[in-house]
């Protein structure tokens, strides 16, 4: 049940055309995974996956496990070093009750740990728990089975060929059963590749590898598939998020950019900006907004927001700046209610601390809102803070998937980007996504004798005419206020290079 | 179907406490047959007339082997006197098993 055979076309020495059969396939359900194995894991035999502590082996075990018994194919979790007790409890943390299936006979759970006070006195074998295994594999039918941490058996072994005869045993025993097999090995990244088990590699027929790792003082996971026969497999390397439920494997799919095209006009929440814009933003549009701090680029973001979730069309804010309630409040102060659109579901405000979580983890956030909220707009409050998930290249990375998976699904996506200095221009590249966005709004506020001058222009419009002066404005207690096109060259001269700040034909 | 052998070791003496243990052996595969002749052997000498041994082959009954969480064969259990006490192996080691048992300094 749920396997897949796939049958790829090839040609032998000859010329002739032959039928290459590849071999039969078993889905894990981990969301990701199954698509870089090309379908799943070899179907009765053996899988080995290999990494440190915390890597997140077990889980992906467990997994497939649970999958097998919601799909007709019962399976065993024998384990060498867990309790089977933890392993319930750690299971219905994130949602799983094993009880039902164990009393259904679809999952066993077989404690397979060995007490610290056991004597060891000359040779032994595993041949016992063959036994066992023989047992419950007939009496529940199982077709998968999970040896979790079978490093912590072979450490009993004094002699690396009497845990090379054994390890044979069992896997010559799984083979006889045609169960599929995952296997976990703990592996130390220091040490020689697994120089230990390197015998485990070659025994097996597919071997995956996951590792965690601190850059910037930030975890992040990646998994890669080290070889898989007979069978052709996604080479690189994967982040992966282990959330409450479960592991998620996130392969980058977009070597084909499968964006859709820009929709109609939608209105800024400004009638004066919609004309400036031509109409408004297109949806579907990545726009970003440019300004220093203070120069109301989240206000411009929060009008729109207001505007959108009053036509129904649901928006989701990520902040990566401040909560959902102070963002609330302060917008007060500009005639926004943002809470009964809160309060009416059209209108979600995520708040996440940007160096809470590596980018995989604020990805899968990010994307599951996009799944469960299906926003038509989304906000994110700012982009200049997701340097602290690590460093530019995380930010770009989090950006970037970010926008692809929104230009896919043809949402809107504001990005707000704060900038530093009064050069802010330079910085509406930022992060090295510009090449995407189709809509620059910059905002800044310059000081003009002894007042703060506030002004706007669009800078980039793709797919839409609109003007590209410098518009003054206000931030009042009912919005925005937007003047009339003014010479950009009569003030604040240094602030934009030549070609931005000349008079519009307008 | 249980296949297990008990023997009695006559005539147990009221001084020392009777040793009862669990063999648990995988047929007549080497290690085990080595360890049902080191433990017989290891009980005639120190524990003349007063020991039970019940074997039990895992090849028949897992079930008992699973009651028991017994993934390596061979394995003897002491169950008393208490505590109780697990050695895994064929028992080649007969100064360790003797150690583990309980048994240095009171044998002949």
């Amino acid at each position: 049940m749920g396997r897949s055979t796939r049958r790829a076309q090839g040609r032998d020495a000859a010329g002739l055309q032959k039928r290459r059969k590849e071999v039969q396939k078993v889905p894990t359900g981990i969301a990701g995974l199954d698509q870089v194995l090309g379908g799943g894991v070899p179907a009765g035999r053996m899988t080995l996956v290999g990494g440190g502590a915390g890597s997140g082996k077990s889980m992906i075990g467990l997994q497939c496990l649970l999958h097998g018994a919601g799909a007709g194919e019962p399976g065993i979790l024998v384990m060498f070093e867990e309790r089977a007790t933890s392993v319930r409890q750690n299971a219905m943390a994130r949602g799983w009750d094993l009880a039902p299936l164990e009393k259904k006979n679809k999952l066993c759970l077989l404690d397979a740990r060995l007490s610290p006070e056991v004597v060891v006195s000359g040779d032994f074998s595993i041949k016992s728990l063959l036994a066992i295994l023989d047992q419950k594999t007939k009496a529940m039918r199982a077709r998968r089975i999970v040896i979790d941490a079978v490093d912590a058996l072979l450490y009993l072994y004094d002699s690396p060929l009497r845990e090379r005869q054994e390890l044979y045993a069992l896997h010559e025993w799984l083979l006889d059963r045609r169960l599929t097999t995952i296997m976990t090995v703990k592996t130390v990244p220091q040490e020689e590749p697994h120089s230990r088990y390197a015998f485990l590699d070659f025994m097996a027929d597919c071997v995956i590898n996951v590792d965690q790792r601190v850059t910037a003082q930030i975890t992040t996971r990646r998994m890669r598939v080290i070889k898989y026969r007979g069978s052709g497999y996604g080479r690189n390397e994967y982040p992966f998020v282990i959330s409450p439920d479960g592991v998620t494997v996130m392969p980058i799919t977009s070597n084909v950019l499968r964006h859709i095209p820009l929709g109609p006009k939608v209105s800024s929440g400004q009638a004066r900006l919609d004309d400036v814009l031509a109409g408004g933003y297109r949806s579907g549009a990545s726009i970003l907004i440019v300004g220093t701090a203070g120069s109301g680029k989240t206000t411009l973001a929060c009008i729109f927001s207001q505007a959108a979730c009053r036509r129904g069309e649901r928006v989701l804010y990520i902040n990566f700046e401040e909560s959902a309630e102070s963002m609330v409040s302060s917008m007060l102060s500009t005639g926004l209610a943002l809470r009964p659109l809160i309060k009416n579901g059209t209108l979600m405000v995520r708040s996440y601390l940007p160096e809470a979580m590596g980018v995989e983890e604020h990805l899968f956030h990010a994307l599951e809102a996009l799944d469960e909220f299906q926003p038509r707009h989304v906000v994110v409050d700012a982009i200049s803070a997701c340097r602290r998930m690590g460093s530019e290249f995380h930010a770009f990375e989090y950006l970037m998937r970010l926008l692809n998976a929104c230009k896919e699904r043809g949402i809107t996506c504001f990005y707000i980007n704060q900038a530093t200095g009064l050069d802010i221009i330079a910085e509406v590249s930022g992060i090295g996504i510009s090449s995407i966005i189709d809509t620059v709004v910059l905002l800044r506020h310059l000081p003009i004798g002894d007042t703060m001058k506030r002004q706007l222009i669009v800078m980039k419009s793709r797919g839409s005419k609109s003007s590209d002066q410098f518009h003054a404005f206000r931030i009042t207690d009912r919005g925005i206020d937007l003047g009339k096109a003014e010479p950009g060259d009569t003030v604040g001269r240094s602030a934009h290079p030549t070609g931005f700040g000349r008079t519009g034909d307008r | 179907m249980k296949a297990r052998r008990r023997e009695t070791g006559r005539g147990a003496t009221d001084r020392g406490a009777t040793y009862v243990f669990r063999l648990f052996v995988a047929g007549n595969e080497s290690n085990s047959s080595q360890a049902k002749g080191n433990l017989a052997r290891l009980c005639e000498e120190h524990l003349k007339g007063r020991f039970e041994i019940e074997t039990v082959n895992v090849l028949r009954d897992a079930a008992t082997a699973y009651k028991h969480n017994v993934l390596l064969t061979p394995t003897l259990i002491l169950i008393k006197p208490h505590p109780k006490v697990t050695v895994v192996g064929n028992l080649s080691d007969n100064r360790q098993v003797l150690a583990a048992l309980r048994l240095t300094g009171n044998g002949r």
